[in-house]
């Protein structure tokens, strides 16, 4: 199979997910399962027929990274909501996996568009669909944590809603880590080190640092206020990892300034 | 409320634990005022070993103290959560204000306090290895405890344990060289950080050096200043050898004939040709959207022995083929051990040969010459703390695993 291809296979996956996204949302979970998982299957045999026609893994060049952020982000949202339960996790993440298929089609002239040597590596996707499915939940509990803020100051916090806020915060600092595993073992055998420090390296490790010290601090009863507190201020030093360490100026030189 | 109680008094709380943690920061600066920046050196083997050891030791000592107060307050969460936030303005620090990798003369109270080498200052490694020794005895507590549904705690702290503590105290261990070997030949030698001509156990014998290009951009630029346009923004377009039609600006661009590896013919033209010295080249015709104008030849980015071709488009712009890019280099070396071990293998970037407890990467080539580069060099890495680490990713990974799929344990799920 070639690109070609993908033009025909893609808009049949996503028109699935959105289907299954529309039914899991009216609570239609036998359809919801079937559309999803038939959407993931096409984006499967598109990868293999596509490996087979290339004849090298498809992990060379940005359109074949975005190919298979779809299919993780679609294939690992789904497990997370089977555990779960969910719904909005299917809906993200089929709307993410979707958002990097419409990419690949409307934007064919980014397929050849050219992976340097050390991004061409295993540990990719699995590093970027990891931080992708983490950014996403931790947004999420981000939203929770500021309904729970505003119910606390009328004197009714939602008991059910803490319970919900630590597990989500428990599975996206564990998608987290696991970006920041791939990373630390990705850089060993790109360049030698687990960790340098690199400027993206640093906000990764003091947003971890700020969701660890949320989840310690739910153990034992600290000042509930300020615990909560944590949440929207991880988020914040979150989106700085993201987006903001090019302006930094403590950034210059960073590894990480293609991303 | 219980935080009216005398701050040391049990239970030990968060101020009590934050004012032992600003105590050991307090006495870290202090240790930089007076020695300077922490050299990592002193950790060298078998320091670091005794330190790792003394570490276990003690935490299971502390099981064996029943009740003892201090022990419960070195392993308790509240320690735990300070050690954290320390962590965390440190690293703040360190992210928002650029650090130096070695201090000027004349250098302010901010550097001098170890502000400007967060990693290596004496308040940071005390932070460092308390938390280590913290999550040492959390461990020993919580394996003596033998709680139900601690399989997700363990993997997470002793993995972690294991990741800090092999990776960090044996950082001391780490030698890094940088070896440059050209093809053909065999070399044992690299220099020293003070440019001391050192041998090394390992000896390179570099058999062939591979290049391999992306198909060279196609820009306008500026035919005075050389400058890509639109300046500021410049567009460069990848072609795809399959897919050969574009525009650039205000031209329509259509590839006629692409070669990987290519040398003048005559008159401007290129043939295919596989002679080292060979460089890309591509036929275009490109046709102005307004003026109708079509200007027809070869481009080709040069090498070192090869001039480059452009195509003059009007009186200020001309095509060019920019600089190619590495898709990948490769080096097939055959490495000889002290030992007598010899190995034969290709490196390259992301795929490093390990031999003993080196690591060899592929580290660099001739960029002016590109593929026509006859050395190649390498960074060898001597780290005997592999496998400790990795074992101890592999046990945080599956730790962050069962966070995902088990949640914040011992409360249900709440639909």
């Amino acid at each position: 199979m070639t690109w070609a291809h993908f033009n025909w296979l893609a808009p049949p996956a996503i028109i699935l997910w959105f289907l299954a996204s529309l039914m899991v949302m009216r609570r239609k979970n036998k359809l919801a399962d079937m559309f999803m998982i038939g959407g993931i299957l096409i984006f499967a045999v598109f990868i293999v027929g596509f490996w087979i026609g290339v004849q090298r893994p498809p992990m060379r060049t940005m359109g074949e990274t975005r190919l298979w952020h779809s299919f993780f982000l679609s294939a690992a949202g789904f497990l997370a909501y089977k555990r779960w339960k969910y719904s909005w996790l299917l809906v993200f993440s089929s709307l993410l996996a979707s958002v990097f298929a419409i990419i690949n089609m409307l934007k064919p002239e980014m397929h050849s568009i050219a992976l340097m040597p050390a991004l061409q590596s295993y540990y990719f996707v699995p590093h970027v669909t990891a931080y992708m499915l983490s950014y996403s939940i931790l947004a999420v509990g981000t939203i929770a944590s500021l309904i729970q803020l505003k119910k606390i100051n009328s004197g009714k916090p939602d008991f059910n809603l803490y319970a919900f806020l630590d597990n989500i915060i428990y599975i996206g600092l564990g998608f987290l880590m696991l970006g920041l595993i791939t990373g630390a073992a990705w850089a060993k055998e790109a360049w030698g080190h687990y960790w340098s420090w690199d400027p993206k390296e640093t906000w990764a490790f003091i947003t971890a640092a700020a969701y660890l010290i949320y989840i310690h601090l739910r153990l034992r009863e600290a000042n509930r206020k300020i615990t909560l507190l944590m949440l929207p201020l991880a988020f914040v030093l979150l989106m700085i990892t993201w987006l903001g360490t090019s302006f930094l100026p403590s950034a210059s030189g960073s590894v990480h300034v293609y991303s | 409320m219980e935080e009216k109680k005398f701050i040391w008094g049990s239970p030990w709380g968060y101020r009590a634990s934050m004012f032992t943690v600003a105590a050991m920061v307090f006495g870290g600066f202090l240790l930089q005022l007076l020695y300077g920046p922490f050299n990592f050196y002193f950790l060298h083997r078998p320091v670091n070993y005794i330190v790792g050891a003394l570490m276990l030791i003690l935490s299971v000592l502390s099981l064996s103290a029943k009740n003892n107060e201090l022990a419960k307050r070195l392993s308790g969460i509240h320690l735990a959560a300070s050690l954290m936030v320390f962590l965390l303005i440190f690293s703040l620090i360190m992210g928002l204000t650029p650090q130096m990798t070695s201090l000027p003369q004349n250098a302010d109270l901010w550097a001098r306090l170890g502000f400007a080498q967060v990693t290596s200052s004496w308040p940071f490694i005390i932070i460092y290895l308390a938390t280590l020794m913290s999550l040492a005895m959390t461990v020993a507590r919580r394996v003596k405890e033998r709680r139900k549904g601690d399989l997700v705690f363990l993997l997470n702290h002793v993995g972690l344990w294991l990741v800090l503590a092999a990776a960090g105290l044996g950082a001391a261990d780490m030698r890094r060289h940088v070896m440059y070997v050209q093809e053909g030949q065999m070399e044992w030698r690299v220099h020293s950080d003070d440019r001391q001509v050192m041998e090394l156990p390992l000896a390179i014998r570099l058999d062939d050096f591979i290049m391999e290009e992306y198909p060279a951009r196609l820009a306008i630029i500026d035919r005075k200043t050389g400058a890509a346009q639109p300046p500021g923004r410049p567009e460069l377009y990848q072609f795809d050898p399959e897919k050969s039609k574009t525009s650039l600006l205000d031209w329509d661009i259509q590839i006629l004939d692409y070669h990987y590896q290519a040398v003048p013919a005559g008159a401007g033209a290129y043939q295919y040709s596989n002679m080292p010295a060979s460089t890309q080249a591509v036929q275009v015709i490109a046709q102005n959207h307004h003026s109708k104008i079509i200007r027809l030849g070869w481009l080709s980015p040069g090498n070192s022995l090869l001039p480059p071709s452009t195509l003059f488009l009007d009186d200020k712009f001309a095509l060019v083929m920019a600089q190619a890019e590495a898709k990948r280099f490769v080096s097939k070396i055959k490495v000889f051990a002290q030992s007598g071990q010899e190995t034969e293998a290709e490196v390259e970037v992301n795929s490093p040969l390990r031999v003993g407890d080196w690591l060899i990467y592929q580290y660099g080539y001739d960029n002016r010459a590109g593929r026509m580069s006859t050395y190649s060099s390498f960074e060898l890495i001597y780290d005997p703390w592999l496998y400790p680490v990795y074992a101890g990713l592999i046990l945080w990974a599956l730790g962050a695993l069962g966070l995902i799929v088990q949640g914040k344990p011992g409360r249900g799920k709440i639909e």
